[in-house]
């Protein structure tokens, strides 16, 4: 009795087991495998790109690349934070097109030998594809009443703020802040290094993206997010936006920088990734851009979108000498060694 | 379940049971069952209808699956592995045993993140034997066999853990009788050891299996997230989860706690039964 009574116990686990097995090697057993699988490409992006690109880039280029004569094509994507999408291209994912948020994970790339020294700038509009203001999201109603960068200074302010360390939007986001005072008029370097601390005293949560500080907002901390207007923009679209945007007087346009990783492309490769990347500057895809809420490479087709903002002073990275010497000026120098140190004595 | 235990030990000890059970689940509310109650809330939240849509979205149905075979496969290697270690760790002195003994243990205490940034460094393009592979075309991180590593690394200690006290408990004698009988090594491992083991074995393959499951730590560093080729089933909600598609996130959560539910329901009916 006991010598088969654990044998038949031990049938339902095993069938159990076996089912699993089944279903999770289904779609690599050699009768179940479809036709040749097409080419591929690898696409990495920062963290808000991933419904503008999954739902309008791709498969508008699918289609493209087929009535162009070619067979299908498929996208393999991966989205993050700019700067934890760089890491990860320097230590060798098989990123063959990337879109970083900022020109300074570009150059970072560049320093570390992944891709060539300013590669990007031999691109339309040097490498980059879209565009999109820093606005402030509020509860709605805005309580609290903020009109700009310098009401979250206001002592009680709750701000959820995404982490320099590995978001691109955090970055451009500080360039907001500091650029804000300093444009201003009386304003100046001290003024925007002003604003930076007060703001930052108020930072009460750090997202790994600018799409986790969303979330995080979202579900009701804090309160004001700064943040890219695509998103606000593309949320009220979906009647999903359950705050108010705020759009400052003067505030940062972030450029996002396209970079393509020749050591992960194969030579038969190349066509289709010149293509696609080719395809991003197109009218087609710049439309896409501007209909999920992001402002076109170029001027022209931004009067589609009628969501768009009004910013008094819209201001550019290259208002600050670019990208190498912001990082180093107010990133590194004024925000990280003063306005976080600072922060640390408190 | 824990619906069942209860009754039971009321029944066998006149009721007063009712109180220290009644304090258990109170506590217990918040801290677990409340936060399990509330991943089928809202994975449910659209209706079911929504639930399998999004379960059946391509993304989905690949992190899962890709989840499941790391799974397997973990279990398989670490199951020959761990036991041979245990076995050898078990019936055979030499120096450094204890150190050894030690070390094999110690995956489970280090943060998987540590596990993730040392494999990234010792596997990768940069690494030591990144390099040495790079020749060849072969580049084990962010790609499956990158998974894997990070899998038997991290779950190797359960299957020693499971094994080695049960092995430890084998009395020699039987082994001694079947050597005397001129049986080798490997008869005796295979007729004596193995039936003793088998319990330890079950349980052993069973926590592996369910900890590769879930594990998040190491493979969000060594997979490169990418979907449909190494995103995992816990890598596949945290992304959804940080994009604020809860009902997307908690669908593959729902299915993933169900599936460690009807392991861990298997393990203890197992264990139990052992223990009679």
């Amino acid at each position: 009795m006991d010598s088969f009574r654990p044998r038949r116990r031990g049938l339902v686990p095993a069938l159990f087991l076996v089912a699993l097995l089944l279903y999770a090697a289904w779609p690599w057993l050699p009768f179940s495998r479809a036709a040749a699988t097409p080419p591929t490409i690898v696409f990495y992006g920062f963290s808000i790109l991933a419904d503008v690109f999954q739902e309008g880039i791709f498969p508008a280029f699918q289609r493209r690349w087929a009535a162009e004569g070619h067979g299908p094509v498929e996208f393999v994507s991966s989205f993050g934070g700019s700067g934890t999408v760089t890491s990860q291209v320097i230590l060798g994912v098989p990123a063959q097109v990337v879109l970083l948020s900022l020109e300074s994970d570009a150059e970072r790339l560049a320093d570390a030998g992944t891709i060539g020294r300013d590669s990007w700038k031999r691109l339309p509009q040097s490498g980059v594809v879209n565009l999109t203001p820093f606005v402030i999201l509020v509860r709605s109603g805005n309580p609290l009443g903020i009109r700009d960068f310098l009401d979250l200074t206001r002592p009680g302010v709750r701000i959820v703020h995404p982490d320099p360390m590995t978001s691109g939007g955090a970055n451009w986001a500080i360039i907001a802040e500091y650029g804000s005072g300093a444009r201003a008029t009386p304003g100046g370097p001290a003024a925007g290094e002003a604003i930076l601390a007060g703001v930052w005293k108020n930072v009460v949560a750090q997202a790994a993206s600018a799409r986790a500080a969303r979330t995080q907002f979202e579900n009701g901390f804090g309160d004001a997010l700064i943040t890219y207007e695509q998103e606000a923009i593309y949320d009220r679209g979906r009647g999903r936006l359950h705050a108010d945007v705020v759009y400052p007087q003067r505030t940062i346009l972030s450029e996002h920088t396209l970079v393509v990783v020749d050591r992960n492309i194969r030579p038969r490769e190349r066509p289709l990734i010149d293509r696609f990347v080719q395809y991003l500057w197109s009218d087609e895809a710049q439309r896409i851009f501007v209909k999920f809420g992001f402002r076109g490479a170029t001027e022209g087709l931004n009067a589609a979108n009628p969501a768009f903002g009004r910013i008094a002073d819209p201001f550019r990275i290259s208002d600050f000498g670019g990208w190498r010497e912001a990082r180093r000026e107010i990133v590194d120098r004024i925000w990280k060694q003063r306005v976080m140190n600072q922060d640390a004595g408190r | 379940m824990s619906a069942a235990a209860p009754t039971a030990a009321a029944g066998r000890r006149g009721g007063r049971a009712a109180l220290p059970v009644g304090i258990v689940l109170l506590v217990l509310l918040p801290l677990i069952l409340m936060p399990l109650a509330a991943i089928f809330v809202f994975a449910f939240r659209g209706g079911a209808a929504d639930f399998f849509k999004v379960l059946s979205s391509k993304e989905a149905q690949f992190a899962l699956r890709f989840s499941l075979l790391i799974a397997f496969a973990t279990a398989a290697v670490n199951a020959v592995l761990g036991t041979y270690t245990a076995y050898v760790l078990s019936r055979y002195r030499f120096r450094g045993e204890r150190p050894l003994g030690i070390l094999v243990n110690l995956p489970v205490a280090i943060p998987t993140v540590v596990v993730g940034t040392s494999l990234l460094l010792l596997w990768g393009p940069i690494g030591l034997l990144g390099r040495a592979l790079e020749p060849f075309g072969l580049q084990p991180m962010f790609a499956p066999a990158g998974v894997l590593l990070a899998h038997l690394f991290v779950t190797f200690p359960y299957m020693l853990g499971a094994v080695k006290p049960v092995l430890d408990e084998i009395e020699g004698t039987y082994e001694e009788a079947a050597y005397t009988i001129g049986a080798n090594r490997w008869q005796t491992f295979r007729w004596v050891i193995l039936p003793a083991l088998k319990g330890g074995l079950f349980s052993g393959v069973l926590l592996t299996f369910a900890h590769s499951l879930g594990e998040f730590g190491a493979t969000v560093l060594v997979s490169g997230n990418l979907r449909l080729r190494t995103q995992t089933a816990p890598l596949y909600i945290f992304a959804q989860f940080e994009a604020g598609n809860i009902a997307a996130a908690n669908a593959v959560a729902a299915v993933l706690a169900t599936l460690s539910f009807v392991i861990f329901f298997f393990l203890l009916r197992f264990t139990a039964r052992r223990g009679r």
